[in-house]
């Protein structure tokens, strides 16, 4: 069982079996490792908050980091306006990237290897972009979907295009994510099974690329999370700043 | 009140300081590209994906099988070429 390279991403039980109202609510693997990321963050954000050094420690200088690249992003991607977002994506971009990252720990699992993770996370960006949209624009914001200098013959067409187009962000924005880290730690789990069962006379090249995969997945984690942000930005950005 | 001045005149030092560090910076953003890049492929795929399932639920709604979920097939594709268009355009725009 152990050399089945999709035996990494079944959700088990851990504890009693609770139900509420015919819906399955226990405590999963994945469940437990959505609360380590969730203690990683808080524990490395608190840690880098408590002694405010002009001069900053490891923990402080990570903390900063993490603070200017998000609050860098959003305002070179979506301009001031989107200050007020700021809490949301970086809380967002943090949690993506340590479930990522602590996926990449020898034994562990990836929560958003998942599809049903990402998905509700981007279905509920998508809701709320098309909310802040509507209450910032009112009925304007459907002007997204008309764009100017279209024949008039042409414009059902165009218009229908434009709604499916704005309707695969969330699909696009899941999949992305869901398909790089399930890929890849199928993947690296499949080169490592080559190395047991070529042994040692054929195992060295598998055992090469591991390694290398190894550095290409903890890059690609990062830079899903990146993108995931990012992307959460430019739809922002689409919401407040209407161009069309 | 000197000491006001000094500080007032340190700060703009500062600030200035500041503003030529972000246009160095600004230079040397590869993640942004590489990020770009991965975008591309899922865009397009994503949206025939939406176009189909839209015609699918369509034709079971109106009991018109097969012909909703081929025209939506098209119109995905043309959905997500037009995704990949806005990206690309996109990242021209940084160059």
């Amino acid at each position: 069982m152990a050399t089945n390279p999709m035996h990494q991403f079944e959700v088990h039980r851990i504890g009693p079996e609770i139900k509420l109202a015919g819906i399955d609510l226990s405590f999963t693997n994945a469940s437990l490792f959505m609360f380590f990321s969730a203690a990683a963050i808080c524990a490395i954000l608190f840690l880098g908050t408590k002694e405010k050094k002009l001069i900053p420690d490891k923990f402080q200088l990570i903390a900063e980091m993490f603070y200017n690249f998000i609050a860098k992003m959003i305002s070179d991607t979506a301009g001031s306006k989107a200050k007020p977002y700021f809490p949301f994506i970086f809380s967002l971009f943090m949690f993506v990237l340590f479930c990522n990252m602590l996926g990449m720990l020898p034994y562990s699992f990836t929560v958003t290897s998942h599809i049903i993770v990402t998905l509700l996370m981007a279905i509920f960006i998508f809701i709320a972009v098309t909310i802040i949209g509507f209450l910032k624009h009112g009925f304007g914001y459907l002007k997204l979907f008309v764009p100017s200098g279209v024949p008039l013959i042409l414009l059902p067409l165009i218009t229908v295009i434009e709604i499916i187009s704005y309707l695969s962000r969330p699909v696009s924005l899941s999949v992305r994510l869901f398909a790089n880290m399930m890929a890849g730690h199928t993947m690296l789990k499949v080169f490592g099974g080559f190395v047991i069962s070529l042994g040692m006379l054929g195992g060295w090249l598998p055992l090469g690329f591991s390694v290398a995969l190894t550095g290409l997945e903890i890059l690609v984690a990062f830079l899903q999370a990146y993108v995931f942000a990012i992307l959460t930005c430019i739809y922002l950005n689409d919401a407040l700043n209407l161009h069309h | 009140m000197t000491d006001q001045k000094n500080f007032k005149t340190r700060l703009k030092i500062a600030k200035d300081k500041l503003k030529n560090n972000s246009i160095i910076t600004n230079n040397n953003e590869n993640s942004s590209f590489i990020g770009g890049a991965f975008k591309l492929g899922t865009e397009l795929v994503s949206a025939v994906l939406v176009g189909t399932i839209i015609g699918f639920i369509l034709d079971t709604w109106f009991d018109t099988k097969p012909w909703l979920i081929i025209l939506f097939f098209f119109l995905g594709s043309a959905a997500g070429i037009l995704n990949v268009i806005k990206v690309a355009k996109k990242m021209q725009k940084k160059d």
